[in-house]
């Protein structure tokens, strides 16, 4: 636990066993690596990263150590589906080691899944393993600085090119990036492709693209991606299996819109971590997975659970609240804590919060086109490329759509794509009177901002702009 | 040669942020079209009626205004541009035009728009790789520029006004590369702070304005006389380098700056434009394969080669990778740069700078200590 002072909450002999059941289940989930035998696992385990993962289950804690009743076993099952999630990744490269595509996080990866190939999203690492362990990242910024990246790039990009500096990285037939989701990420590639020695394709994504031609242009840089792939990998086109894949990411998204809908009621029958860390996982890391669809459909049916039980997920649902900007990776207990002591309740997050159509599964070109719109206005991407209306627009309408009674802004400091809207943002909210918290961190490393300075900063938020009283 | 000479006429024109040739050809009805960026083509900006200037920010002292609304995490180019932007230095100008090259650069046009919003902003969309998809998409990016000069200033776009465009500038090209060719000479007879004088002049003010004294200014280089000797001949590389000051420090240690591979250098800026092509093609296709700016994917190797290939040919004895703190592109890519040019046994020295000059000293020590490691 990062915070000594998150209560543990009073939990029954249920509220203990179903602690028990998912804490076991998620140690299953990353078990089930044994069976690629001792040769693979020696390969694996030599990598610190996954050795570091494996003790993923403690995740459980966070949320579960400190809620009871309907919403703890929610929580405790999309942590345990996460952690699975993540199994599943590394499942995929050690069954198929020819076939691995490191790719970038904001690229399709539902294509490589049609074409036969295993993804392994190159950024999962720096996001997954800072969950699990606060400090871990810190390591691998050093190797990156050491190596002559600027202290100032971001640090996840400059976490994963340490990680591949250090010869961390599953071996892999190609790796797919793109011009997303800013400069740093993107010439974080340039090292990536050295050090991995692995043929590179780079997907071009225009600035301003809510129009049919950056639409074409994008299709274009699909189907020159999968001819790419054709030749230089052993995976095939596959338009059929594309089509199960997008089938099923549209499935877990129907599931996805209608927990929104049910979530804009007050109180909100469901928040924290099955809604923003359970979607950063299935629809971001692994989309168009079975687990995904299934794990968006449990959480649905948890959310009309607590919801026909009356009242909402949390036992006193004082305030709403979206984070903008990427999540507080080293300090995920941020809104458990927030929860407890001020009755916050996180409703989305900006990697949550998107507005794809659901894919057109009707010929390949529509599932084609379909996908690129779906990243293109993805989240992130369409608030890190694209003029600053896209980010400001974004966040007001969901402002509106949860009726939220504030927002806060993880101002990680080395995204400058976002530093640079934060003067811009202050104004829009104060003429909006929207309360804005902007807390200073690093998305990566502890050293910067400690999670108990991120603590401090909040505090002073709620207790002089909010005037809360804190309810412990 | 000696800097006097040329100082007398272009020194006073980059010393400031809009100099006053700007003012006389808006008098003459001209528009002023402002640009941050080497993807915004200047034949292009400058169709008859309106003409190109290539923001600068001399003398801006601290950037406290900029850095609230930008944060002191953006590139100080881009703060000190906007810095002097809310104190209205660029209200005189008729318009501004941006690529989407890097984040910094976008993000300034987003404040722009905000807090000073020019009657004129646009922005071009910009292609991050090459290819033919690429060039079409540039063409019509730079196609819908033009109709927007056209539709606010009144110009003839027209691919036959654009080719007479081209035209010019040519001429313009062919004179500056001239001078730069003499950079190559044994012992030139113009250093790299005059070189840069004039290039920064050039695209800050009206072409017409400067050609006259361009030209004058060649004719007495052609008369053969030697510059002051030196200790090594550098070429600087790296991002936006605007700044002769900059380049007078390294000079003043005994390093001769003999070609500039910078987005505001001789390299590849004064390559001639094909004439013979449809004009706004010929434009995206020279954009899209000329400028190797690292925001351009697939074009690491390229950017290394072209270095190699300065290095030879003026003679450089090392070379000075110059990159603006906090810029992303450049810094990343800096270290594997690094790498390679050593691999081709080419001496380097990597700086971090701002973009006004503040430890002149330091940098001083760097570069003796530079030209010592080369045995100079
Ligand atoms: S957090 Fe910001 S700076 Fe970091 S990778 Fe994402 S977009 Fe880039
Ligand atoms: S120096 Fe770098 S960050 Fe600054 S404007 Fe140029 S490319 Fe952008």
């Amino acid at each position: 636990m990062r915070l000594q002072d998150l209560k543990k909450a009073d939990a029954s002999w249920k509220d203990k066993a179903v602690y028990a059941r998912y804490r076991v289940e998620s140690i299953g989930s990353l078990a089930r690596l044994l069976r690629h035998g001792p040769g693979k696992m020696r390969e694996i385990f030599s990598w610190d990263w996954l050795r570091t993962l494996a003790g993923a289950s403690n995740l459980l804690d966070m949320a579960v150590y400190t809620r009871t009743g309907r919403y703890r076993e929610a929580s405790a099952y999309a942590l345990a589906e996460v952690i699975g999630g993540i199994g599943d990744l590394i499942d995929s490269i050690c069954a198929s080691p020819d076939r691995v595509i490191i790719h970038e996080d904001l690229v399709p990866s539902e294509i490589f899944r049609g074409m036969g190939l295993a993804p392994f999203m190159a950024e999962v690492i720096g996001i997954a393993v800072p969950l699990v362990k606060a400090d871990w990242a810190e390591k691998y910024i050093d190797i990156a600085e050491n190596e002559g990246t600027p202290p100032d790039t971001c640090s996840l990009p400059k976490c994963t090119m340490g990680v591949a500096l250090d010869g961390q990285f599953p071996k892999s037939a190609a790796i797919v990036t793109s011009n997303m989701p800013c400069d740093g990420g993107m010439a974080s590639y340039t090292i990536l492709e050295r050090e991995l020695k692995s043929p590179c394709f780079r997907l071009d994504i225009p600035y301003n693209f809510y129009n049919d031609r950056a639409i074409d242009y994008f299709v274009s840089e699909l189907k020159r991606m999968i001819a790419w792939l054709e030749e230089h990998t052993p995976g095939r086109m596959d338009w059929d299996r594309l089509k199960e894949v997008c089938i099923e990411r549209n499935k877990a998204m129907e599931h996805e819109l209608e927990i929104w809908e049910l979530i804009r009621q007050k109180p909100a029958p469901m928040a924290g971590e099955a809604i923003w860390l359970a979607q950063l996982i299935h629809m971001v890391a692994t989309p168009g997975s079975p687990r995904a669809t299934r794990t968006m459909k449990n959480i649905l049916r948890r959310t009309k659970k607590i919801m026909e039980n009356g009242g909402g997920a949390l036992p006193e649902e004082r305030y709403r609240a979206v984070l903008w900007n990427p999540p507080t990776l080293v300090f995920p207990e941020l809104f458990v804590w927030a929860e407890q002591q001020y009755g916050v309740a996180l409703l989305a997050d900006m990697l949550t919060y998107h507005r794809h159509p659901f894919i057109d599964v009707s010929s390949p070109d529509s599932m084609l086109r379909s996908l690129a719109q779906i990243i293109v206005e993805g989240p992130m991407a369409r608030h890190t490329r694209g003029p600053a209306e896209n980010f400001f627009d974004d966040l007001f309408y969901l402002y509106e759509y949860f009726s939220l009674d504030m927002i806060w802004m993880a101002g990680h400091i080395g995204c400058k794509n976002t530093m640079a809207l934060n003067g811009m943002f202050r104004e829009r909210c104060r003429e909006r009177e929207i309360p804005l918290f902007i807390m200073n961190y690093d998305l990566s490393d502890t050293r910067v901002v400690s999670p108990v300075d991120m603590k401090k900063q909040a505090e002073a938020f709620m207790e002089t702009v909010m005037q809360a009283e804190p309810l412990l | 040669m000696n800097q006097a000479v040329i100082s007398d006429f272009f020194r006073q024109i980059i010393d400031q942020p809009v100099n006053n040739l700007v003012d006389q050809a808006q008098e003459q009805g001209k528009k002023a079209i402002a640009y941050t960026c080497s993807y915004v083509p200047q034949p292009l900006l400058s169709l008859d009626g309106v003409f190109p200037i290539r923001v600068r920010a001399p003398g801006v002292v601290g950037t406290p205004m900029a850095d609230t609304y930008l944060s002191s995490v953006i590139c100080s180019y881009t703060r000190s541009v906007l810095e002097l932007a809310l104190e209205w230095a660029f209200d005189s100008l008729d318009g501004w035009v941006f690529a989407a090259s890097c984040d910094h650069l976008r993000r300034l046009y987003d404040n722009l728009d905000y807090l000073n919003k020019p009657a004129f902003n646009h922005m071009i969309d910009m292609p991050h790789r090459g290819g033919a998809a690429a060039e079409k998409w540039l063409t019509e990016e730079y196609k819908s520029l033009g109709a927007a000069l056209a539709e606010s200033f009144g110009v003839d776009a027209s691919p036959q006004a654009l080719s007479r465009s081209i035209e010019e500038h040519n001429a313009y090209l062919s004179v500056m590369r001239e001078i730069s060719e003499m950079r190559k000479q044994d012992n030139p007879p113009v250093t790299g702070a005059m070189f840069q004088t004039l290039l920064a002049a050039s695209t800050s003010a009206p072409k017409d304005m400067v050609m006259d004294e361009l030209k004058a200014l060649l004719a007495r280089l052609r008369e053969g006389k030697e510059g002051k000797p030196y200790r090594a001949r550098v070429l600087l590389a790296g991002s936006h380098c605007d700044d002769p000051g900059y380049i007078d420090v390294i000079e003043k240690t005994g390093g001769l700056v003999v070609a500039e591979r910078t987005c505001t250098g001789s390299i590849p800026a004064l390559a001639p434009i094909p004439e013979n092509g449809a004009p706004y093609e010929t434009l995206a296709e020279r954009a899209l394969a000329n400028i190797s700016c690292p925001r351009m994917m697939e074009s690491f190797q390229a950017r290394v080669d072209e270095i190699l290939e300065a290095v030879e040919e003026y003679r450089a004895d090392g070379v000075v990778l110059q990159t603006m703190k906090f810029c992303d592109t450049w810094g990343v890519e800096s270290s594997p740069m690094v790498q390679e040019l050593r691999k081709a046994g080419v001496p380097i020295l990597k700086l971090e700078r701002e973009y006004t000059m503040s430890s002149e000293g330091q940098l001083q020590t760097r570069i003796q200590a530079f030209l010592e490691s080369m045995g100079k």
